[in-house]
């Protein structure tokens, strides 16, 4: 059974030009960009190609990009970098309490160094206010890491008016946009960033490579270290394919991120309202408004998040569930929980998630199935209360 | 100096070999045959090598002047 994919945030399909870019990188042009020779050049040229493919994506200039091996390697970078740099004048970051474990494992790990995190609470919606951080940032402050939209609910963060807080104080500023880069149309400037993290496999490029914009006169540290490959700011023999594949992924998102956002949205849309009308007891999580175009989460009452994607699954759709299976004891989302959600609801918790190649057929399919799924596991689930 | 006005310029001064070259003949891919594309670059290695690339490459050095800082190069898009 061809199954329905509706988890673009997990991970999106490699498009087919995206493929056929990187191809030649595999075959003939498989020369070491820092050679000197014309098969290095080669190399260098596609390398070059995608930088300046990707700049312009996101309005920044070609020498402010860094290749990364992934999103979570760029967060890293910018974390690590920005207070190894800094620490001896100041010592804090702020991040909020619904970033990517990419974040907030790093902050932890910047904690057992001595750092001090302040986690900003988002309100109900998943919001995290300008004000709130203001009053988070302290003349200790180094920088402020707030994700541009959540990978859970969707909800898009008001960045710019938290960059401009930032700039005032003197303080550097990062977003993981790992979830917006190709998705919705991104400006560094109007941002106000310092550093914005990417992966390209978010946007039909492969994984295995991201990026991190690094404004040009920041104070942040390389971090991983070695020969002198990306103006010495990310020592290692450079991905050559895959950066090709993340050039060309960002070249074809900012021809068609119009259509496919009015596309995906269109389908979110239907989602969000038709389950809401189907279904009894079904809340809908995150922004009412200002949300990620592809995405539809929500919690169901009286059942298991889990239970929900593996029967989804059975009968031909891939989802994902904020909740996750450890040690045999489903814990529930620490973005809805954040988010004040009530445990038992967010244990229901469900992520629809779409792409370019999705159909309202494929929706009007899904929400034919979904009441009787959701009814199957209620009568089951020993938390059926509502 | 040339009377010759060039559709793109790109100051490639403190950019090291091949990555000037390169970033020529990225710029060089986005023009029309017959634009006239201006690139400045250190005198040395890069004056030597970015002209040589340029014309292996089938386009054609129109002018090469130094300048007091680097030396220009101006190339016609064949």
């Amino acid at each position: 059974m061809e199954q329905v994919y509706f988890d673009h945030a997990a991970t999106t399909p490699p498009r087919e030009e995206v493929v056929q870019a990187m191809l030649p990188y595999l075959r003939g042009k498989w020369g070491n960009p820092s050679s000197l020779h014309h098969t290095g050049s080669r190399a260098l040229e596609g390398v070059e190609r995608a930088r300046e493919h990707l700049a312009s994506l996101i309005g920044a200039q070609p020498e402010e990009i860094v290749f990364t091996g992934s999103g979570t390697e760029a967060d890293n970078h910018a974390l690590i970098g920005s207070w190894v740099a800094n620490r001896n004048r100041r010592n804090h970051l702020v991040t909020s309490s619904i970033e990517h474990h990419a974040i907030h494992h790093t902050a932890a790990f910047l904690e057992t160094l001595g750092a001090r995190v302040t986690y900003v609470s988002p309100d109900e919606f998943g919001l995290v206010h300008s004000e709130a951080v203001r009053a988070a940032i302290t003349d200790e402050t180094v920088l402020v890491s707030i994700m541009h939209a959540n990978n859970e609910v969707g909800t898009i963060q008001p960045i710019g008016k938290i960059g401009a807080i930032c700039r005032e104080r003197g303080v550097l500023v990062h977003t993981d946009a790992v979830q917006t880069v190709g998705h919705l149309p991104i400006a560094v400037n109007d941002l106000n960033v310092d550093l914005l993290s990417l992966s390209a496999h978010k946007f039909y490029g492969p994984k295995g490579v991201g990026a991190l914009y690094l404004r040009r006169g920041s104070t942040v540290a390389s971090f991983i270290h070695g020969g002198g490959q990306e103006l010495g700011r990310r020592a290692s023999t450079e991905n050559v394919a895959g950066i090709v594949g993340l050039g060309e992924a960002a070249r074809l998102a900012r021809q068609d991120m119009a259509a496919e956002s009015a596309h995906v949205s269109s389908l979110r849309d239907m989602v969000l309202r038709e389950l809401e009308a189907r279904i009894p007891h079904l809340h809908l999580t995150g922004h009412p408004t200002q949300r990620l175009p592809n995405n539809a989460s929500f919690c169901v009452s009286g059942v298991e998040g889990e239970g929900l994607v593996l029967d989804l699954d059975a009968a031909g759709f891939a989802v994902s569930s904020g909740s996750a299976c450890s040690s045999g004891a489903l814990e529930p989302s620490q973005v809805l929980l954040a988010m004040g959600i009530a445990p038992l609801i967010a244990r229901g918790s469900l992520r629809v998630s779409f792409g370019r190649t999705n159909t309202s057929a494929e929706v009007e399919r899904f929400l034919e199935l979904m009441p009787a799924i959701v009814d199957r596991l209620r009568k089951l689930s020993p938390v059926a209360a509502c | 100096m040339t009377v010759l006005k060039p559709d793109k310029c790109i100051d490639l001064r403190g950019t090291p070999c091949p990555l000037n070259w390169v970033k020529t003949k990225l710029r060089l891919e986005e023009m029309e045959p017959g634009m006239l594309l201006e690139v400045v670059v250190d005198d040395g290695a890069p004056a030597r090598n970015v002209p040589r690339s340029v014309e292996t490459e089938g386009h054609r050095v129109v002018e090469t002047t130094r300048l007091p800082d680097g030396v220009r190069v101006l190339i016609e898009r064949c």
